[in-house]
């Protein structure tokens, strides 16, 4: 069973088509990432996979079950980190994540157990007790990645997850990252940074216009041109046809 | 316990608990805690005070003639009453437009999809922890009016325990109204939108019982029942009460299946 999976999806805002006929598939152990220019469809294509927007056409699954209506146990093996974490200004570093664990499933014990892992893996420890509103953005980033993977999900999506990072944290939610698929878990991780992309995924796949226009091994020097040589070739292929 | 009825006991502890959390930490809340349980008790000691004080000008005292005689401590829980009828709606409102409304200006909507946890669940929570957190501050209201008025020189009687009581009913009476207003701020997707009709609806209200016509709207009813009408006005049928209750299991309802059905555009 593929832990995430799109089947030829279309959704459109107002007339103009953010994602059309895209598909992918994230198998368990496995790090997909997604890459593309700002407005591609990469939002929309998560937000549909998290079952937060529901498509005009295709399907969406998370762990064999349409995303839309998730049953409550594969709901507790998935996590996701879109546009905004679960994280409350006015609540401290720890209480976030327990509130997160106890909102993902876990009693309260186990909640308690699996926040103070958490807090160390992500090395947040001097901010514990922290409010979360007086946090650096980039301390809030990587606490809204704790918060969508603290409960040792199945599947994760994660949108952007070290835009704010410094190099430090860069290091730690590519570890925790490939600790999740260590461990089995299927993560489809969004990214402009193709440096960063190359090292945490698996495989890449770039999304241009709403559509898939290709695929990239990870590594080497030369991601860049190859990323706009797949974009440029789809742009001249839309041209001709239209 | 099932297994089903097990993770929705479960679902639903993790979603009280959380909304607990939050309301202890919201300033708002703790704002209108400040009113309900401090400001109103005072202004109502405070209100008796001043309509038997000496050498009132004439407009205050026309304005506050009605507590110038009678029991004292009858006096003061009347007031309370009065008090409570539109000081439960306004802190009640500003309360749902704060929990319900900030989950949308901040964001956090979409990651509580995709939850164990529904969003129908979170939403249910969410009215009831602000319903128990609004009947603590109407009985802690009541509490601090009484314990005010015998220090101020009242004396308990049958007549006082009942306007207690009075006071005490009308707040839960409001307290109930509120919870619709949590739908709207999920309709409105806004705080400030919520307080704009929090504020369209005290206004409409004023106008239906101008009309005369209170008795058949609820948000009118816990006024007039606690006498703010005069003694005619507060002589209100079962029809009104159930309409007015009516309001709460409305409400919840409305914004339960609201959430459960939301999506992200």
């Amino acid at each position: 069973m593929n832990a995430l999976e799109l089947t030829d999806v279309r959704h459109a805002f107002h007339g103009r088509l953010a994602v059309d006929g895209l598909s992918l598939v994230v198998a368990p152990g496995e790090v997909l990432a997604m890459i593309g220019l700002n407005g591609a469809g990469k939002t929309t294509a998560l937000r549909v996979l998290a079952g937060r927007l529901r498509p005009q056409a295709g399907r969406a699954c998370v762990l064999g079950e349409r995303s839309s209506r998730l049953s409550a146990p594969v709901a507790a093996r998935f996590g996701q980190l879109i546009d905004t974490a679960l994280l409350y200004p006015e609540l401290t570093v720890r209480e976030n994540l327990v509130l997160a664990g106890r909102l993902h499933g876990l009693d309260r014990t186990a909640a308690s157990r699996v926040t103070d892992e958490v807090i160390e893996r992500f090395a947040l420890g001097p901010w514990a007790a922290a409010r979360t509103r007086a946090l650096s953005s980039g301390n809030r980033q990587r606490l809204g990645v704790a918060t969508a993977v603290a409960h040792a999900p199945a599947a994760v999506i994660l949108d952007e997850p070290t835009n704010a990072l410094d190099p430090a944290g860069v290091v730690v939610v590519r570890e925790a990252v490939r600790h999740l698929a260590a461990q089995g878990a299927g993560v489809l991780v969004s990214s402009h940074h193709l440096d960063e992309v190359s090292r945490i995924a698996d495989r890449i796949v770039a999304v241009h216009a709403g559509r898939m226009v290709g695929a990239l091994e990870p590594g080497g020097v030369d991601l860049e041109r190859r990323f706009f040589d797949l974009v440029l070739a789809a742009d001249e292929q839309s041209a001709a046809h239209s | 316990m099932t297994p089903r009825g097990t993770a929705s006991w479960s679902a639903a502890t993790a979603a009280m608990g959380t909304e607990l959390l939050k309301l202890r930490r919201g300033t708002t809340i703790r704002l209108c805690t400040v009113l309900l349980v401090v400001l109103v008790p005072l202004s109502c000691i405070g209100a008796v005070a001043l309509a038997r004080a000496p050498n009132l000008p004439g407009v205050t005292a026309a304005k506050f003639a009605p507590y110038a005689v009678g029991d004292l401590a009858t006096t003061h829980l009347q007031v309370l009453g009065q008090l409570l009828s539109i000081a439960v709606l306004l802190a009640g409102g500003f309360g749902c437009a704060w929990s319900f409304g900030r989950e949308f200006t901040d964001g956090t909507i979409g990651a509580l999809a995709g939850l164990p946890v529904g969003r129908g669940t979170v939403a249910l929570a969410k009215g009831l922890v602000l319903a128990g957190w609004l009947a603590c501050c109407v009985s802690a209201s009541a509490v601090v009016t009484i314990a005010l008025s015998l220090a101020a020189g009242g004396h308990p009687s049958p007549e006082s325990w009942r306007a207690a009581v009075l006071a005490w009913a009308v707040g839960l009476l409001a307290v109930g109204l509120c919870l619709p207003f949590g739908w709207v701020a999920s309709v409105t997707r806004s705080q400030l939108g919520t307080i704009g009709v929090l504020i369209a609806v005290v206004m409409l209200t004023q106008i239906v019982v101008t009309l005369g016509m209170g008795g058949w709207f609820p948000y009118a009813v816990p006024s007039l029942a606690s006498g703010m009408g005069g003694t005619e006005a507060a002589q209100l049928g079962p029809a009104s009460f159930v309409l007015t209750i009516s309001m709460a299991p409305l409400g919840l309802g409305a914004v339960g299946l609201l959430w459960s059905r939301l999506d992200q555009t």
